[in-house]
């Protein structure tokens, strides 16, 4: 009798377990406790605390990350549970997320240039050699009449990423590939002579493009062609979810879609208040595995388009790089500052990004913006 | 599944096996048998994860059906082909012979000209095999979402044939090494096991047990070597297999101590690219320090 209370007793506090587990995103339904159940049963664990850690574990944590975080949260549970027995006070467990602390930048350079204040651009830009003819000319200096070629450009890149061939096979007219079981259906009344052909073709998958974009206060002096580039990029594919960050992370594809250019930039400037303040790459990135995990998948291809210059947390830079370039076909980052000369990644961000990385290209002059195309297309 | 078999059977037929394993595979292999569940592992490459299916289907005394899994497997690859060849040769055959189109039809898509793929043939098997889904993540997701299917009814339907039932459910084991990252239902359906790296103690073992004649310095030494090797920032970490293709060379060329020669002209067998073989040349001196210290405090 007592045996059996003890054994409910048990059960009880593995479902209150399972149910501390849920409350740390750990997927747990009535299959997996039923799983559990059925594995203690046949295996009597409760004589071993090993085996009954190892069965449980084995039942409900279902990736490496969910295991360690099985092995950190088990002691403390069973801890906290004998301590709270032994006392006789009733826990409260209550998850202890402290509220992630929200800074408000600026959305200066934006602005600025929205109003009609591009001065500051002109000035700082006088720095840069305006030598060289227009191929190689650095787009912080390029001229109205070019920017056609600029958004045709990009308009291209764009399609090339949407559209990526599959290794399957789907039904074609043009000979490609011989469709064996077809043509057989189609030539069987012939006895055997084949004389309709089915063919079949690679697939065309559609990709999910995801353009991360960095407009923090480094990234000022490319701001007006990052705007066209957000702008065009967008306007290409309806498979593109765009980002902006410095700081904080900001979805801006609603605000791209609706209207004409004049009106779509008003409206950015509206939405993202962070343009121009400092950077934090890694908590942005961060952030956006966190709340768009559904567009990091097999079949996203990640563009981000940042100088690396990372001010906050390197590690989480580089968790969060890792944790894409596990999951997606390709992260692509597209660097301003590679184009100068003797550029190397030196930056701390840059450094840290970089193996994660797997197409790294400058992205500064037309010329680079053509052989962008090129590189992407050959994959 | 047969009653019979206990944890510690598998623990020790695992060992007959020569496969060193630590509790939680044990117990992971035993709770994917009883309780009839595929078992999912993970880990990275060369740690002995399709080594596990190869020993279960030993200890179980059955076929192991294997299924390679790369990009574009399809389900014509994983389930079943028509023999076109020789349906196209059976109507030559039967031109001249006054059967009606329905009965050729009837017989060229039969059983006769069936080409069973790994998962049918997992399915229609006399005694229920071990199926193992080598590399679920080289495969696509409209494959895991196929197999899902297939996993959960153990049934495979063939439009000219009707649906096939399996006679006995095979017990699965399925390996990613984690190129891509797994969808939750696939995850969801099976038990999990993350195999890494094994420890110190584990890996000599591991090359005790398979390279018998290893000096016993000799193997400490490798160990303590690889321990240290994969720490570093590589591109390509070795795995165990690397180990013991290292002990069985070391081995052969009767060597029975670790020198900065010897590893500088055999680093070929645990490196495979060509910047990660310079980089380990590089810090050799470091290297052979921790070593030293590893293997020294060891009295195994």
């Amino acid at each position: 009798m007592e045996l059996l209370r003890r054994h409910t007793s048990l059960s009880a506090n593995l479902l209150a377990f399972c149910r501390h587990l849920r409350d740390h995103g750990f997927a747990i339904g009535p299959a997996e406790t039923t799983v559990l159940f059925h594995a203690l049963e046949i295996l009597d664990p409760f004589r071993d605390a090993e085996n009954l850690r190892l069965t449980i574990r084995a039942s409900v944590a279902k990736s490496r990350e969910q295991q360690q975080k099985f092995d950190e949260l088990y002691p403390k549970y069973w801890k906290e549970l004998e301590q709270a027995v032994d006392s006789k006070i009733a826990k409260d467990r209550k998850p202890k997320s402290a509220p992630q602390k929200q800074s408000s930048p600026s959305l200066l350079a934006l602005k600025n240039w929205l109003n009609g204040k591009p001065a500051e651009e002109e000035i700082a830009l006088a720095e840069f050699s305006a030598q060289e003819s227009t191929s190689t000319k650095d787009f912080s200096l390029f001229s109205p009449n070019e920017l056609q070629e600029i958004h045709h450009l990009i308009r291209q890149i764009a399609r090339t990423l949407a559209v990526q061939i599959s290794r399957r096979w789907e039904r074609a007219h043009t000979p490609k590939r011989l469709d064996l079981r077809r043509t057989m259906r189609k030539n069987l009344r012939r006895g055997g002579e084949l004389i309709e052909l089915a063919q079949l073709k690679p697939q065309k998958k559609k990709t999910q493009l995801v353009l991360l974009c960095d407009v923090s206060k480094s990234m000022d002096l490319y701001s007006q062609f990052l705007i066209q580039f957000i702008y065009a990029f967008q306007a290409a594919s309806q498979r593109i979810e765009t980002f902006v960050f410095a700081t904080d992370l900001y979805r801006v594809t609603t605000v791209l879609k609706t209207g004409d250019y004049q009106t779509a930039m008003q409206k950015l400037s509206a939405t993202a208040p962070g343009w121009s303040g400092g950077t934090r790459i890694g908590s942005s990135l961060d952030q956006f595995c966190r709340e768009y995990r559904r567009l990091i998948h097999r079949n996203a291809t990640i563009l981000i388009l940042s100088d690396g210059v990372d001010t906050g947390d390197i590690d989480l830079l580089e968790n969060a790089m890792a944790m894409m370039h596990r999951r997606v076909d390709r992260i692509i980052w597209l660097n301003p500052l590679a184009g100068r000369p003797g550029y190397a990644p030196e930056v701390r961000g840059m450094q840290a990004a970089m193996p994660f990385v797997d197409v790294f290209a400058s992205l500064h002059s037309i010329e680079s913006l053509r052989s962008l195309g090129k590189i992407i297309g050959r994959k | 599944m047969p009653q019979h078999i206990t944890l510690e059977t598998i623990e020790k037929r695992l060992n007959d096996q020569a496969y060193i394993t630590e509790r939680s595979i044990v117990l992971s292999v035993f709770l994917a048998m009883q309780l009839e569940k595929p078992l999912l592992i993970e880990g990275p490459a060369g740690v002995g994860k399709t080594e596990i299916a190869k020993v279960m289907a030993k200890i179980l005394d059955t076929d192991l059906i294997r299924l390679q899994c790369y990009e574009g497997l399809d389900a014509n690859h994983a389930l079943y082909e028509w023999n076109y060849q020789q349906q196209l040769l059976y109507l030559k055959m039967e031109e001249s012979e006054k059967t009606s189109l329905e009965e050729k039809e009837k017989n060229i898509f039969s059983q006769r000209f069936l080409l069973k793929r790994p998962l049918l043939q997992a399915i229609t098997q006399h005694k229920a095999p071990v199926l193992l889904i080598d590399e679920i993540d080289r495969a696509d997701e409209e494959f895991e979402s196929f197999l899902l299917e297939v996993l959960s009814d153990w049934q495979i339907t063939i439009p000219e044939i009707g649906t096939i039932s399996a006679t006995h459910k095979p017990t699965v084991i399925v390996t990613s090494n984690r190129v891509r990252e797994l969808s939750e239902a696939l995850r969801r359906r099976c038990l999990y096991l993350w195999i890494d790296y094994p420890s110190f103690e584990k890996e000599l073992q591991i090359v005790r047990s398979k390279v018998p004649n290893i000096d016993a310095q000799l193997g400490r030494q490798i160990c303590a070597f690889m321990l240290e090797v994969r720490q570093m920032r590589l591109e390509k970490i070795p795995g165990v297999a690397e180990t013991l293709d290292w002990a069985m060379a070391l081995a052969a060329l009767h060597i029975d101590h670790l020198d900065k020669e010897t590893v500088e002209s055999t680093l070929g067998i645990i490196l495979k690219d060509w910047q990660d073989i310079r980089h380990v040349q590089d810090s050799l001196t470091s290297l052979f320090e921790k070593v030293g210290a590893i293997s020294k405090f060891d009295n195994l």
